[in-house]
C-alpha cells in the first residue's frame, strides 16, 4: 500500500516534519514502512488544451492532425493517442517544454506535417507509467490554464508493507493513515467531508433484498442520474496515477478514489441495466463473465449480486461485463456493501482474482463504511462540479453498526500490561486522536470503540491498551526483568538423550550429523524394495511421490550414500529425527529415532571389522545412555529389506528391543552404494529407558599383582562368537578376575570352517600373590573344561 | 709435573667420547696412573722437609687440575653423546595429528543446544512437542479462526487423517499450559513445516524456537528486558533492541522485535539494508483467549511469547547463504561444523 503525502495533507498538516521522521514514526507506531519514493512531475509550461480539430492523415493511419486551442494561442500537432478526438481537453506541452522523460519538445515535421508541441499522456507528465492514451481533463477547465494549478510538480509516497496491515482494514485507505499521523504527532485531524444522506430520505427506496446476511451483513445503494463517462477531476486523477492506478472516467475513478481514501470498495452499475438488487449465493455450479471479459467457473457457495434473476457482479470481487458503466452511461446505481471476509477470500483465492476490492473485504471492513462510502462519493460528485440528480434514497439492508462500542478498562490493566504507570491524560488524548471516545472515570478508563475500527481488530481491553502503548511509544517503556520464586528446572530427558547421542557419535566416533525431510520418496522405496505398510500420508505433498511420512529414518539416510560417495572414500553419518505411525481414530504415534550409516568404498578392511567398529560406537552409546551393556542378538526374518538374516542383529536393553544394526547384503549394497560396503543401525531413543545419571559401583583395586594366561581356541565360525562366549561363561574358577577377548584369527593353517579366538584370563587372589602351583591348577581345570566342551586349543 | 699436565691436556683433547675420557682418567689418576704413582715413585727421604711440603702442594694442585679437566671433558662428551642419541631418534613433532575421531553436529542442533543452555540459565524449561500436530493446537487454540489465511491449503501440509505438520512451534503454547499450568517459563525448539516453494531463502522444513512466560502481572517491560538479556547472551555483547507493532493472532499487543545491527552499530549497511536494524523476533503479550484455551485465568495471569527462527539464527551465526544446505544431505556441508558443545 502506497500513501501519498499530497493526499494526507487534505486531512492533517505534517508538511513541516521531515519525511524520514514521518516514515520512522509510522514504522514504530503503526505499520512497517518499506520505502519512501518521490514523485517528480513535469508540469511547468504545460497548459490545458482543447482539441478543436482532428483529422486523419492518409499516409499514417495511426496518426491524427490536430488543432489545439490553448486560450491565447492555437497549435497544430500530430498525435498518435487512441483517445484523441474533437472536443477533448488534455494537457498540452508547447515547444520548449521539457517532459518527464527528459525530452525537450521542439517543432518537428511528422508524416509531412508541421507538429508544434505535444498532447500529453500521464507518463509524459511523470504522473505514472501509463502512456497508452492522453490524460483527459474535465471540460470545465479553461483552455490555456497552467496545469500546475491542479497537478503539483511533486509528491512523496510512503510504501507500507501490506503484511503489517492484515489486521487493520481501516489502514487500507489514506484517511486511516491521516488519523494515525494525527495521533502520532498530536495534530488535529480534519473530518472527512461527506454529504448528509438523510436529505434524500424522502425519495423512493431502491428495490433491494439480501438473502444471505451471513455473507453480506450490510448492503447499501443509491440511484443516480449522472454522466458517468466524463473525465474525473484532476485532483482525483493525479492521486490515482500516483498510486499506479490508471484512470477511466468520472464514476469508475470516483469509486476507486473512495476505496483508496477510506478502504471501502464501492461499485457503479449501469443504472439502465439493473432494476432491483438481490444478494444471494449462486446455489448451483455455473459461470459468470466478469468485467475483464473472463468467464469464471463458480461454485454454489459463491456470493453474487443479482439484477432480479440475472447475476450482475461477483460480490466483493469484481463486477460483471454486462452491467459495467460505459462512456455513454447517464444512469448509475452506486453500490457500497459489506461482505464477510472469509467468503470473499475463498472465492477470490480460488479464482486467483485478487482484486483491490477483494483484498480489502478480506481484511473485514466495518459495516459503517457502507454509509461513509456513499456519503463521501456524493460529496466528491458535488466537488467535481458535474451536475447529478439523486433518484432514490440511500437504501440499506442490514446493520450499519454506527454506534461506538462501549468498553470499560481498569487503569490497572493499562499499567500492568505496560509494566509502568501510563499518564492518564496522555492515554485519553491518544485514544481521542485515534477517534475513540475516552473518559477517565476514577479507576476506570471508559472507552467507546469507533465504528470505523472493525470488531476483529478492537474488541477486548488488550486491544485498546495496544492502541495507547503503540502511540505512547514502546521506547518509553523501561525494561524490567521478571521476578518470581525459584523453582526446580526439570531436565528434558528426551532432549538430553539426543544431545548425549550427538556427543558420543560426533565427539568420539567421527560421525557427521545430517538431516533429511520427513517424507519418503516412493521411487526410492521401490528401489530399496521396501514396502512400509500403513503410513501417515500428506494430502498436499511437496511432490506427488513424496506422500508418505517416514515410519523409520533409514531409507532417507541410505539415500545419502550414493551422492556422498563421490566426495569421500569412507564416511559415517547419523540423523536424529521424528518418525510417524498411524494410530486408531486418525491418530499419530510420533517417536524420536536415531539412525546411522557407515560407508567404505570396497577394499578398505573387511565387513566384519567394519561392523565391529560401528558396534563399538553403539556400545559406547549404550554405556553413556544407560550405564548398561546393550545386547546384540542375531536377527531373523524381517519386513525391512535391509534386515537379511545373517546380516543383521537386534539391539536390546535388558529384554526390550531398542533397535537394530547390520551390514547391507551384497544385493542391497549394490542398490544403495553401487560399490562398497554399508553398515547401518537404527535405534528408538524413546525405548531406551534408563536413569538420567547411571549408577556406577566402585570395585576395589587389586592389592596383589595379577597374572594372565592367554588361550587361542578353535571354534566354528558359523556358530559365532556369542555361542563361544556362552560356553566360556559357564566356566567358574575363584582365581578369575576378568576374561578379556583379544582377537579373532581366520586364515591359513586352521581346520576348515573354524577360527581361532584368543582370550586372556586375568588371575588374582585378594590376599596374596599367586603361586606357580595355583596358576597351574587353574590351567588344568580350564583345559579339562575345554576338553569336556569339545574345544581344542590352536 | 708441568710436562705431565701438558700431556694430559693433549690426551683429553684427543678423547672423542666418554669411554676414551675414562681411559685417560685411568691412565693418569687410576690406581697405577701416572699422577697416582708419581708420589710412590718419589724418594721422599732425600728431600728436605721444605721440599717435601713444596712437592706435596704441587702434587695436590696437579691432581685437582687433572680432575677438573677430566670432569669437564666427561660432561662435554656425555652431552655430545645425548645429542647424538636424540639425533638418531629423529622425532618430527611438526607432523599433523592422527587418529582424530571428531565428527560434526548439525549446525541447527549446535545453535539449539547453545540457546537451550542460555534459556535454562534464565530459568526456562525446555519442552518438545509434536511435528504431526492437531489442527486445534496449531490454529484454533492460538486464536487463529477457521477462515484465517494461515490455514489455507497452500501454506499448511495437511495429512489425509485430518492432522497437519505443525506450521510453527507456537503450537506448543496451549499444550504446555494444559500440561504444566502456571507460572510457566518454557521454550519449545523444534522442526516446522510450510508448504512453499523452495529457493535459497525459503524451505518447507525449518526450525523455530518458541518461548513462553506466564505469571502474574507480566508486562511489555518484562518482555523487553528478557529479550535484551537473551540477545546479549546470544551475541555475547550488549545489544540495543526496539519493539514496533506487529500482528499475530495469538498475542495482543503483538510486536516485531528489532535488534540494532551488530555489523554497523546502527549506522546502516548492506546487512541491515541501510536501516540500522535487523528484524529478529516476533513476540507479544499472550492473547487472553490463548490463556483461556490453556485453562489459565487471564484476569489473574498474563504472559509473553516469542518466536525465534533457529534456522535463520544458524544462517546468521555461521554465514550460511543458502537455506537448502541444511537438508541437502551433503556431508561436505555438515563436516564444517565440528562437534563443539
Ligand atoms: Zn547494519
Amino acid at each position: 500500500m502506497k500513501i501519498s503525502l499530497d493526499w494526507i495533507s487534505d486531512y492533517v498538516d505534517i508538511n513541516d516534519i521531515p519525511v524520514d521522521v514521518v516514515a520512522d514514526r509510522l514504522t514504530m507506531c503503526t505499520a512497517e514502512v518499506e520505502d519512501v519514493l518521490e514523485v517528480r512531475r513535469s508540469v511547468a509550461q504545460v497548459v490545458v488544451g482543447e482539441v478543436i480539430d482532428c483529422r486523419d492523415i492518409p499516409a499514417a493511419p495511426n496518426l491524427k492532425l490536430v488543432t489545439v486551442d490553448c486560450g491565447t494561442r492555437r497549435f497544430q500537432t500530430v498525435c498518435g493517442a487512441p483517445n484523441v478526438r474533437k472536443g477533448l481537453k488534455a494537457p498540452f506541452a508547447p515547444p520548449g517544454t521539457r517532459l518527464a522523460n527528459g525530452v525537450e519538445i521542439a517543432v518537428a515535421e511528422v508524416s509531412g506535417h508541421r507538429s508544434e508541441g505535444v498532447l500529453c499522456s500521464p507518463a509524459e507528465l511523470g504522473m505514472s507509467r501509463w502512456h497508452e492514451g492522453l490524460l483527459e481533463c474535465p471540460p470545465s477547465l479553461p483552455n490555456g490554464a497552467p496545469l500546475a494549478q491542479w497537478i503539483p510538480d511533486r509528491d512523496v509516497l510512503i510504501e507500507i508493507d501490506n503484511k503489517s496491515l492484515t489486521h487493520r482494514p481501516d489502514l487500507w485507505g489514506h484517511y486511516g493513515f491521516a488519523r494515525e499521523l494525527a495521533a502520532i504527532f498530536r495534530r488535529p485531524l480534519r473530518p472527512l467531508p461527506v454529504v448528509d444522506l438523510s436529505q434524500y430520505d424522502h425519495l423512493p427506496t431502491y428495490p433491494l433484498t439480501v438473502d444471505d446476511y451471513e455473507n453480506c451483513p450490510c448492503y447499501g445503494c443509491i440511484d443516480l442520474r449522472v454522466r458517468a463517462g466524463v473525465p474525473a477531476p484532476l485532483v482525483i486523477q493525479r492521486r490515482l496515477h500516483a498510486l499506479g492506478q490508471r484512470t477511466f472516467n468520472l464514476m469508475v475513478d470516483l469509486t476507486n478514489y473512495i476505496m483508496w481514501e477510506i478502504g471501502q470498495p464501492t461499485h457503479a452499475f449501469d443504472g439502465d441495466r439493473v432494476h432491483a438488487i438481490r444478494v444471494a449465493p449462486l446455489g448451483k455450479p455455473g459461470t459468470f463473465v466478469t468485467l475483464d471479459g473472463q468467464e469464471r467457473q463458480l461454485l454454489p457457495d459463491d456470493l453474487l449480486i443479482w439484477n432480479e434473476k440475472e447475476p450482475v457482479a461477483l460480490a466483493g470481487v469484481m463486477g460483471g461485463l454486462e452491467s459495467e458503466v460505459t462512456p455513454t452511461t447517464t444512469h448509475v446505481l452506486l453500490e457500497s456493501a459489506n461482505f464477510k471476509a472469509s467468503r470473499i477470500r475463498r472465492t477470490s483465492v480460488r479464482l486467483d482474482l485478487r482484486t483491490e476490492a477483494a483484498q480489502r473485504f478480506e481484511k473485514g471492513q466495518p459495516p459503517v463504511n457502507v454509509k461513509i462510502g456513499t456519503a463521501r462519493a456524493l460529496q466528491c460528485l458535488i466537488d467535481s462540479g458535474e451536475p447529478f440528480e439523486v433518484l432514490s434514497r440511500f437504501t440499506v439492508a442490514g446493520d450499519l453498526k454506527e454506534a461506538p462500542r462501549p468498553l470499560s478498562i481498569p487503569w490497572r490493566t493499562v499499567d500492568t500490561m505496560a509494566g509502568q504507570k501510563i499518564p492518564r491524560q496522555e492515554a485519553v488524548g491518544i485514544l481521542r486522536h485515534l477517534g475513540f471516545l475516552a473518559e477517565e472515570k476514577g479507576e476506570t478508563l471508559e472507552v467507546g470503540i469507533p465504528a470505523h475500527r472493525s470488531e476483529k481488530d478492537i474488541s477486548i481491553p488488550a486491544d485498546v491498551v495496544e492502541e495507547i502503548l503503540r502511540i505512547y511509544g514502546y521506547d518509553r517503556i523501561e525494561p524490567r526483568l521478571p521476578e518470581g520464586p525459584m523453582a526446580a528446572l526439570p531436565v528434558n530427558v528426551g532432549l538430553r538423550k539426543e544431545h548425549q547421542a550427538r556427543r558420543v557419535l560426533a565427539g568420539a566416533h567421527g560421525f557427521v550429523e545430517v538431516q533429511n525431510y520427513v517424507w519418503l520418496d516412493d521411487n526410492w522405496l521401490a528401489e530399496l524394495g521396501y514396502q512400509p505398510g500403513e503410513t501417515l500420508t500428506l494430502k498436499n505433498p511437496p511432490a506427488q511421490t513424496c506422500r508418505r511420512l517416514r515410519p523409520v529414518l533409514l531409507p532417507n539416510l541410505l539415500a545419502l550414500v550414493r551422492p556422498n560417495r563421490a566426495h569421500r572414500d569412507m564416511f559415517r553419518i547419523f540423523e536424529i529425527g521424528r518418525v510417524f505411525r498411524p494410530q486408531a481414530n486418525d491418530g499419530c504415534e510420533e517417536r524420536t529415532h536415531l539412525a546411522g550409516v557407515s560407508f567404505r568404498s570396497s577394499g578398505k578392511g573387511d565387513q566384519e571389522e567394519h561392523f565391529r567398529s560401528i558396534r563399538g560406537a553403539l556400545e559406547d552409546l549404550g554405556a553413556v545412555l544407560t550405564g548398561q551393556a546393550l545386547r546384540f542378538v542375531a536377527g531373523q526374518d524381517s519386513p525391512f529389506p535391509w534386515c537379511v538374516p545373517g546380516y543383521w542383529v537386534k539391539i536390546l536393553l535388558g529384554d526390550t528391543t531398542v533397535g537394530a544394526a547390520g551390514v547391507l547384503d551384497p544385493v542391497l549394497a549394490r542398490v544403495v552404494a553401487l560399490e562398497g560396503q554399508v553398515v547401518w543401525f537404527e535405534l528408538d531413543l524413546e525405548a531406551i529407558q534408563a536413569p538420567i545419571y547411571p549408577v556406577v559401583h566402585y570395585r576395589p583395586l587389586a592389592v596383589y599383582p595379577r597374572s594372565w594366561q592367554d588361550f587361542s581356541l578353535l571354534w566354528d565360525v558359523t556358530k559365532g562368537f556369542d555361542s563361544l562366549e556362552a560356553v566360556l561363561s559357564k566356566f567358574q574358577h575363584p582365581l578369575i578376575s576378568e576374561r578379556e577377548f583379544l582377537y579373532v584369527f581366520k586364515g591359513k593353517g586352521l581346520p576348515q570352517g573354524q577360527a581361532s579366538y584368543t582370550f586372556r584370563y586375568w588371575l588374582a587372589a585378594p590376599d596374596h600373590t599367586l603361586t606357580g602351583e595355583e596358576i597351574e591348577g587353574f590351567r588344568t581345570a580350564f583345559l579339562s573344561f575345554l576338553q569336556e566342551n569339545g574345544i581344542s586349543l590352536r | 709435573m708441568d710436562e705431565i699436565l701438558e700431556q694430559l691436556r693433549r690426551d683429553v683433547a684427543a678423547a672423542t667420547d666418554s669411554k676414551q675420557v675414562e681411559q685417560v682418567r685411568v691412565k693418569y689418576l687410576g690406581r697405577k696412573g701416572i699422577i697416582t704413582t708419581l708420589a710412590k715413585n718419589t724418594d721422599f727421604s732425600r728431600l728436605s722437609s721444605e721440599e717435601k711440603r713444596s712437592f706435596g702442594q704441587r702434587l695436590n694442585a696437579l691432581k685437582s687440575e687433572a680432575e677438573q679437566l677430566l670432569k669437564e671433558a666427561l660432561e662435554k662428551a656425555k652431552a655430545a653423546e645425548k645429542d647424538l642419541v636424540r639425533k638418531v631418534a629423529g622425532l618430527d613433532l611438526s607432523l599433523p595429528g592422527i587418529d582424530r575421531r571428531l565428527g560434526s553436529i548439525h549446525p541447527i542442533a549446535l545453535v539449539q543446544m547453545e540457546l537451550e543452555e542460555i534459556f535454562q540459565g534464565m530459568g526456562f524449561r525446555v519442552l518438545t512437542g509434536y511435528e504431526v500436530e492437531l489442527e486445534y493446537y496449531n490454529f484454533d487454540a492460538l486464536n487463529i479462526p477457521p477462515d484465517h489465511p494461515a490455514r489455507d491449503m497452500q501454506d499448511t501440509f495437511w495429512l489425509d487423517n485430518g492432522m497437519l505438520l505443525r506450521t510453527h512451534t507456537s503450537a506448543n503454547q496451549v499444550r504446555a499450559l494444559e500440561t504444566y499450568g502456571v507460572p510457566l517459563r518454557a521454550i519449545f525448539p523444534g522442526r516446522c513445516f510450510r508448504n512453499e516453494a523452495i529457493d535459497a531463502s525459503h524451505e518447507n522444513t525449518f526450525y523455530q524456537l518458541e518461548g513462553l512466560l506466564v505469571d502474574r502481572d507480566i508486562s511489555v517491560a518484562h518482555l523487553i528486558a528478557v529479550m535484551k538479556t537473551l540477545l546479549s547472551q546470544v551475541f555475547k555483547r550488549e545489544v540495543t533492541v526496539r519493539l514496533r507493532p506487529g500482528f499475530f493472532p495469538f498475542v495482543e499487543p503483538g510486536f516485531e522485535l528489532d535488534v540494532q545491527c551488530l555489523i554497523c552499530g546502527g549506522k546502516g549497511c548492506a546487512t541491515c539494508k541501510q536501516t540500522g536494524w535487523i528484524e529478529l523476533i516476533p513476540c507479544g503479550l499472550v492473547h487472553p483467549k490463548v490463556l483461556e484455551f490453556g485453562r489459565v485465568d487471564p484476569n489473574i495471569y498474563s504472559g509473553f511469547a516469542f518466536g525465534m527462527g533457529l534456522t535463520r539464527m544458524a544462517m546468521m551465526k555461521f554465514g550460511i547463504p543458502d537455506i537448502r544446505l541444511f537438508n541437502s544431505g551433503d556431508i561436505r556441508f555438515y563436516e564444517q561444523f565440528p562437534a563443539a558443545f
